[in-house]
């Protein structure tokens, strides 16, 4: 059982007033568990010094833009996984058994993917099967980690942080995968149009044809693909 | 795992039959299966719906499964109709099934949200100071004030707690009572049919605070006025089920596959029955496939088409040959047999108003309001007769307010139509014609703006001397220009002739044909007479949102008059624009106004106050002499648009707020202080010019509004007409207003309300807004409180489509910090009776109402309109000025009222519409079933109102349409005043009593109730007018009857005494073409904003799944022909823009667009994907950045029958379908970074 990861947690809440006196706290705690390399301690330290010594109301502004209006970098982990699928329901009460059958209880006003909700789950666990738990999200924070290496956020240590602590290392398929996924700044208006704007619509099959179909038809062809990972029982189902 | 390999490849394993080799037993494993079981196991399953403003009200089981919503079906227990009819289900569509999405969506408001540098001030001076003295010191210091005010729009929220929050609106709502008046505190809310008791929840504690609700469906215009001008009735319609009991249907600028999705299954079921199919509109619309014939009018001319429909159909059924049906049907049931006065005008005459008993000798024995009885020629014995229900007889008297044919003395009477025949002379009288001159395109038709056409006349020798009088019947075929043989100017001799209004001249104007002009009114008319009346109009926005929209409905209704089809099943008007059908209406006033604590409540028209407080007067373009008829009478009619507005206010005909210059709490002390009555005080104050309207100067720091809320609603995304001038100067934000003022520009100012040389600009100390999005208005907001979703809350939805009513469930419990509107307003309401005592007690409040429509009041002037204010009559309340109330207000208490059913439903009754009956059993059984309340105080043992629930328990306990006692109560009510049995319509139900519960079980049909005029029968589906028709019940306008002659004076001056064609107004707007050039072609297109197939209704433009459907962006329609001419291809960013703004959005090059018209969808988002213009220099605004609010001196007549006002009844809509804009392709796509950087601003 880490602390860590509850250190972790902390340091990616909505900053508060307590943040300044717990931040600290949470870094001798990263420390003395020592389970990251020096070079993330340090960047995590950077981090911790900054929300210490920035002004509250600034570092507030600055988390709201960031995690809550910018969809590409929702702390929600299924917002990246299911996005506004219908998968996405299941797989939070999948979530919320996970967390029961350990016995614990989801109290606070928050949906079960909210990462730093994860992170204190994984912290009441054994080492290996923390690490293994996160590891099933790896692509994931690691994608989220290159988002904010792009905004020069200091919040990127964490994610660092979280990919050193992962059992696996992120599926690379699946990373790109997300990575190509669009990041939306909710003001960088230009990515946003990108997204939706429309291929020219052709008729006729192969390269004149619509290349929705031909990509569909090319799925529809193929040999049913496995899995990428077997969901482990009552797992994250990422 | 992959179950690939527990299956065998190679081999088949033997297995087991049974039943004669049809079943087989086999091990396959089956596990996969499993998936589909989960996907259908669930903890339960809620009933709800979607309610932006849809009209579906469609069933909708919410799956719930660990305390989280999985996702949505359609539900489809709708009660069954009776045989023969189809059913209302399946119903449901795209947009409300991806409603769930933003549930959990990344888009979600989760925590409450506040501008930082407000809260920064806040927080310092909290620390030593009470609440409302911390607000104080914000607003005193315009540097503290305007540090924050500046940022609207550009970002910069943090989270706060629910605490601090309701303390700081609470202590501004306070400060603002105390320092300014409580009618500076503006709520806007819309739909209340929606979501009933969110929207009660605010417009309860704004009423209690003496707070002010802003009207929304005239705002919206989607109040047609000419149903208030012809019926006396805001807004009623036949339920879609009715559709399928037509046989001939014109689908006139509606378009129900795209925006009645659910319901549209009845239009194909009636063409499969074998009902006809017209759809007129301009594009080729998703509508125009329903059709048998398609008319592609010009858009904007519809009245001409409805002129010239009309002209075939008097010609050919009411003159060339007689229909018994529809004859008898216009004696009964319409002013067409009513006598009015000729004046001499010009070498002619011209029509003047209806004559009325008092004028004649001894007011032909009428003593009960003979000015208000209007008169007519019996048949039989020639004689001039006072008809039964003219609105003379609703009030003062008894049992003769109704349609029966009788005159008041109780003789039967067969009213005579027209005097052909009967007449002294012939009259030469003047029609005013205005298809002579147009603007921006719109074609002409060389006639002079005057035709005299030749009337059969009566000589009466009355007391005051001898008076030229016609019948309305002759006056309207020669207005048509049809010849009843006695000729006229220009009146057509054929249907060839291009002379007003034959179909070859409606060719000229609309582009239609004449040939289908003549096969549809035939066809239309041909159709009523085979089937009494089963003819119908479906009329839509696109009709309604003219400057002169009166004229296109009026056109349409008045082909439904002639042809005896309003008021019978499956023929009338079915005006779908807009959600008005809040059918529990008298239950859920009480609660939503707080008349059960205090009367009368502040209602406000949004129109007038936008057009004032958001100063798009400053910009005004349109002069009086534009839409001035030139048959008005001699008067003063210059004079601004806001002037006219002003003296509307004034003569108790509009609604002020503020009211007063001075705190209305303030005017109360200072009357006890000089020992006089406050309301004399008041009156005296007004008449000596001491006491200051406010509208008269309302850029005067004293008159702005203060404090506004803003839930249920995206006001400034979607509904604010003139964007760009809500931003400058309501909230004075960045914006992109292009044109000068009059100050600049040296137009012609007001002549009475102050022009004050600086703007004021940012007049609201703080914007509040409830949502669960970030929408554009949220965005501008201050403080954002996060409010539950439709799977969230509990709560009512009625619609106009269908007649039953729908719950909203919580199927889970409001995510992250959100929480239901009913819960947000009761907190408040709780912090607010904490704070206010720093500043407020129980005070006394001077409450200004103009005349109210459905009040005996509305008999207030009958004649002339004279302006006490010139000394040109004596200032009376409530008759020639505003009602004058003093009422108390209970400030501490605020919170214990909101949660207790008050004292008045007991002591006063309660009502609606004109009726009033006793309730106090009801609020006993609702003591019972809510519970009472056992605090201590003020409240104990009443009514508790806690919960949601409460409030819809109380809603349904306290309305007709939902209890069945109240019912026959109301119907008794009604008998007393028409002398008419009409309790059968309810007393089969009078044991019925619906119940929340009730509803989540299943949706339930309402009861029949005099509040509305169509029935709940097994027998007919619901209709409007159908009691009007069938139970005598008369309608509520001045002669009781559908009322095609509109005989105010300002009617008359303006033009629209009859219906006439009028061409879209000049908005002069587009002379900014070319003075920014980018070096493509600049061209003018008329700017037209219909409703969307992928965010409207059911949900909203932002949702991404239905971005994904459509472009994903703000997008604007051209044809190919004007794509070809400005050099724009398909998918072009392209830059909209005229004098008030511009906007930015993709270019669809579309066969569908007609030549000369722009299509930008309603309520696109500015949040989503909006790039900056090259014209502003600023993001690209809404659709509503083009527009700019207009006012129509028509729309703003009262104290006149059913031109009186009532709230969201009658005033100044937000038209904006004559607006042309600049179309051009931008050559440089510019993403601005909008959001400010706190700290680069800093410093």
């Amino acid at each position: 059982m880490a602390l860590t990861y509850r250190a972790l947690a902390l340091l990616l809440t909505y900053p508060s007033a307590d943040l300044k006196t717990l931040g600290r706290d949470a870094m001798a705690a990263i420390r003395e568990e020592g389970l990251l390399p020096g070079t993330i301690e340090r960047s995590l330290n950077r981090l911790v010094d900054h929300l210490m010594a920035s002004d509250l109301y600034d570092l507030q502004e600055a988390y709201v833009q960031l995690f809550d209006r910018t969809r590409s970098l929702s702390l929600n982990l299924y917002e990246h996984v299911h996005g506004e699928s219908r998968d996405r329901g299941p797989a939070m009460v999948a979530l919320l058994e996970l967390y029961r059958g350990k016995g614990l209880e989801l109290s606070a006003n928050e949906l079960p993917d909210y990462l730093p909700v994860f992170l204190e789950f994984l912290s009441t666990l054994p080492d290996a099967e923390a690490s293994s738990l996160l590891g099933e999200a790896a692509h994931v924070l690691e994608a989220m980690s290159e988002r904010l290496k792009k905004r020069d956020s200091r919040y990127r240590s964490v994610f660092a942080a979280l990919a050193c602590l992962a059992g696996d290392a992120a599926d690379q398929e699946a990373l790109a995968a997300l990575l190509q996924e669009p990041d939306i700044d909710p003001d960088d208006l230009e990515a946003l149009d990108k997204i939706w704007e429309e291929t020219v619509v052709t008729f006729g099959p192969e390269e004149t044809g619509c290349p929705k179909a031909d990509a569909m038809l090319r799925t529809m062809n193929a040999e049913p693909m496995a899995p990428r990972r077997a969901p482990a029982a009552g797992g994250l189902s990422l | 795992m992959s179950h690939t390999l527990d299956r065998l490849a190679f081999f088949t394993r033997k297995t087991q039959l049974f039943s004669d080799g049809h079943g087989v037993l086999t091990n396959d494993d089956r596990s996969w299966e499993e998936a589909y079981r989960n996907r259908w196991r669930h903890d339960k399953i809620v009933r709800s719906t979607h309610g932006v403003n849809c009209t579906g009200s469609c069933s909708w089981k919410i799956y719930v499964k660990g305390g989280i919503v999985t996702w949505e079906t359609q539900q489809t227990d709708y009660p069954r109709t009776r045989p023969e009819l189809p059913n209302h289900e399946p119903r449901g569509c795209a947009r409300g099934a991806s409603y769930s999405w933003y549930l959990y969506s990344a888009n979600r408001v989760k925590y409450p949200l506040i501008r930082s540098r407000l809260v920064r001030q806040w927080r310092k001076a909290r620390a030593t100071l009470s609440p409302v003295a911390a607000w104080a010191s914000i607003q005193n210091d315009p540097a503290k004030r305007d540090d924050y005010v500046a940022m609207r729009g550009s970002g910069g929220f943090i989270r706060a707690t629910w605490d601090e929050v309701t303390e700081i609106i609470a202590a501004a709502n306070a400060y603002t009572i105390k320092t300014w008046g409580p009618d500076r505190i503006f709520g806007f809310s819309p739909i209340p049919a929606m979501s009933m008791v969110s929207y009660a929840a605010g417009a309860r504690y704004l009423q209690l605070i003496g707070g002010v609700c802003g009207s929304f469906y005239d705002w919206y215009c989607d109040l047609p006025p000419a149903s208030p001008q012809t019926w006396g009735e805001q807004t009623d319609v036949a339920e879609s089920a009715d559709w399928f009991n037509s046989s001939f249907l014109i689908l006139w600028g509606s378009n129900v596959p795209q925006t009645r999705t659910p319901d549209a299954h009845f239009y194909t079921e009636a063409r499969y029955r074998g009902a006809k199919s017209v759809v007129i509109c301009p594009d080729y619309s998703e509508a125009s496939k329903f059709s048998d014939l398609w008319l592609a009018v010009k858009q904007g001319t519809d009245a001409a088409l409805g002129m010239a429909f009309g002209h075939v159909i008097l010609k050919e059924f009411h003159v060339d040959r007689q229909v018994p049906y529809f004859r008898d049907y216009l004696r009964k049931y319409s002013d067409l047999p009513m006598l009015v006065r000729l004046v001499p005008q010009d070498g002619a005459y011209v029509p003047e108003r209806l004559l009325r008993a008092a004028e004649f000798d001894k007011a032909l024995g009428e003593t009960n309001n003979p000015d208000w009885k209007t008169v007519a020629i019996d048949e039989k014995t020639g004689k001039v007769v006072v008809p039964n229900g003219s609105i003379g007889f609703r009030w003062g008297e008894d049992g003769k307010w109704n349609l029966e044919e009788k005159s008041g003395r109780g003789r039967d009477t067969v009213l005579r139509l027209g005097l052909k025949g009967a007449h002294d002379e012939i009259a030469a009288v003047r029609f005013p014609y205005f298809g002579g001159a147009a603007t921006n395109g719109f074609a002409v038709t060389d006639h002079p703006e005057v035709l005299v056409r030749n009337v059969p006349v009566k000589r009466m020798k009355l007391p005051e001397g001898e008076v030229l009088v016609a019948c309305v019947y002759d006056l309207f075929l020669a207005n048509y220009g049809v010849d009843q043989g006695f000729g006229g100017d220009h009146m057509p001799a054929s249907y060839d002739e291009v002379e007003p209004y034959s179909p070859a001249w409606a060719e000229a104007i609309t582009t239609v044909p004449k040939d289908q002009i003549i096969a549809v009114a035939r066809g239309f008319a041909g159709n009523a007479e085979k089937t009494n009346g089963k003819s119908m109009v479906i009329i839509g926005a696109a009709m309604n949102h003219w400057f002169h929209m009166d004229m296109n409905y009026r056109a349409a209704i008045n082909m439904l008059v002639m042809c005896g089809c309003v008021g019978q099943s499956g023929g009338g008007w079915s005006h779908y624009v807009g959600q008005e059908k809040l059918r529990p209406q008298t239950g859920w006033a009480p609660l939503a106004f707080a008349t059960d604590w205090i009367r009368p409540p502040r209602q406000q028209n949004s129109t007038s106050f936008f057009y004032a407080h958001s100063d798009q007067w400053r910009y005004e373009t349109v002069e009086m002499s534009e839409i001035l008829s030139p048959t008005a009478p001699e008067g003063v009619w210059d004079g601004a648009m806001i002037d006219f507005n002003a003296k509307a206010e004034r003569l108790g005909w509009l609604p002020s707020a503020p009211a007063l210059r001075t705190n209305p709490l303030e005017v109360v002390k200072a009357a006890d202080a000089a020992g006089v009555d406050a309301r004399d005080y008041t009156l005296q104050q007004l008449k000596s010019g001491d006491l200051k309207l406010s509208c008269m100067d309302p850029d005067d720091p004293a008159n702005w509004p203060r404090n506004m809320f803003i839930w249920r609603s995206n006001l400034l995304g979607s509904s604010g007409k003139g964007h760009e001038y809500f931003l400058k100067h309501l909230l004075g934000a960045q914006n992109g207003v292009q044109g000068k003022d009059l100050g600049e520009t040296g137009g012609q100012k007001p002549k009475e309300v102050a022009w004050r040389d600086e703007a004021p600009e940012g007049k609201l100390d703080l914007l509040v807004t409830l949502d669960f999005r970030m929408s554009t208005t949220a965005v501008y907001s201050d403080i954002v409180l996060p409010t539950a979703t439709w799977y969230e809350k509990n709560d009512l939805n009625t619609s106009d489509m269908h007649p039953f009513i729908h719950p909203l469930g919580a199927a889970v419990d409001p995510a992250w910090e959100s929480k239901s509107d009913w819960e947000i307003f009761k907190a408040i309401a709780k912090t607010f009776s904490a704070v206010a005592p720093e500043v407020l007690g129980v005070e006394r409040d001077v409450v200004l109402t103009p005349i109210q429509h459905d009040s005996a009041a509305e008999l207030a002037q009958p004649f002339d309109v004279r302006d006490w204010s010139k000394g040109e009559c004596e200032a009376v309340p409530g008759k020639t000025m505003p009602q004058i109330t003093i009422v108390e207000r209970d400030y501490p208490n605020t919170y214990k009222r909101f949660t207790a059913l008050g004292p008045l439903l007991s002591k006063a009754g309660n009502g609606g519409k004109g009726l009033n009956w006793k309730t106090d059993h009801e609020v006993d059984l609702l003591r019972a079933l809510n519970g009472e309340v056992l605090d201590e105080g003020q409240t104990l043992g009443m009514p508790r109102i806690d919960t949601d629930i409460d409030a819809c328990e109380t809603i349904l306990m306290l309305a007709p349409e939902t209890n069945g006692e109240v019912a026959v109560r109301a119907w008794g009510a009604l008998e007393k005043q028409t002398g008419r049995e009409h309790v059968h319509l309810a007393s089969p139900k009078e044991d019925e009593k619906i119940r929340f519960r009730d509803l989540v079980a299943q949706p339930r049909k309402i009861i029949s109730s005099p509040t509305w005029s169509g029935i709940e029968s097994e027998h007919v589906c619901y209709t409007a007018g159908y009691t009007n028709v069938h139970e005598l019940i008369p309608w509520r306008t001045l002669t009781g009857r559908q009322q095609l002659y509109q005989d105010h004076l300002w009617m008359r001056a303006f033009g629209e005494a009859l219906c006439v064609y009028r061409p879209p107004i000049d908005l002069k707007t587009t002379h900014v073409r070319c003075h920014k050039p980018n070096g493509q072609t600049e061209i003018v297109l008329n700017f037209i904003t219909p409703h969307q197939k992928w965010g409207i209704h059911s949900t909203y433009s932002d949702n991404l799944m239905m971005l994904t459907l459509n472009r994903g962006g703000p997008v604007v329609w051209l044809s190919e022909t004007d794509a070809a001419r400005a050099g724009i291809v398909d998918n072009d960013w392209i830059e909209v823009f005229n004098v008030n703004g511009a906007l930015t959005a993709r270019a669809v090059v579309s066969q569908r667009i007609r030549e000369g018209t722009t299509f930008m969808y309603h309520a696109q988002e500015k949040i989503v994907n909006t790039p900056g213009s090259q014209i502003t220099g600023k993001r690209g605004g809404i659709h509503n950045s083009v527009t700019r609010t207009v006012l129509k001196p028509t729309h703003m007549i009262g104290g006149y029958a059913q031109l009186a006002y009532g709230f969201n009844y009658y005033g100044t809509v937000g038209s904006n379908r004559d607006e042309f804009v600049v179309v051009r392709k931008m050559t440089k796509v510019d993403w601005l970074e909008e959001t400010l950087n706190v700290k680069d601003f800093a410093q």
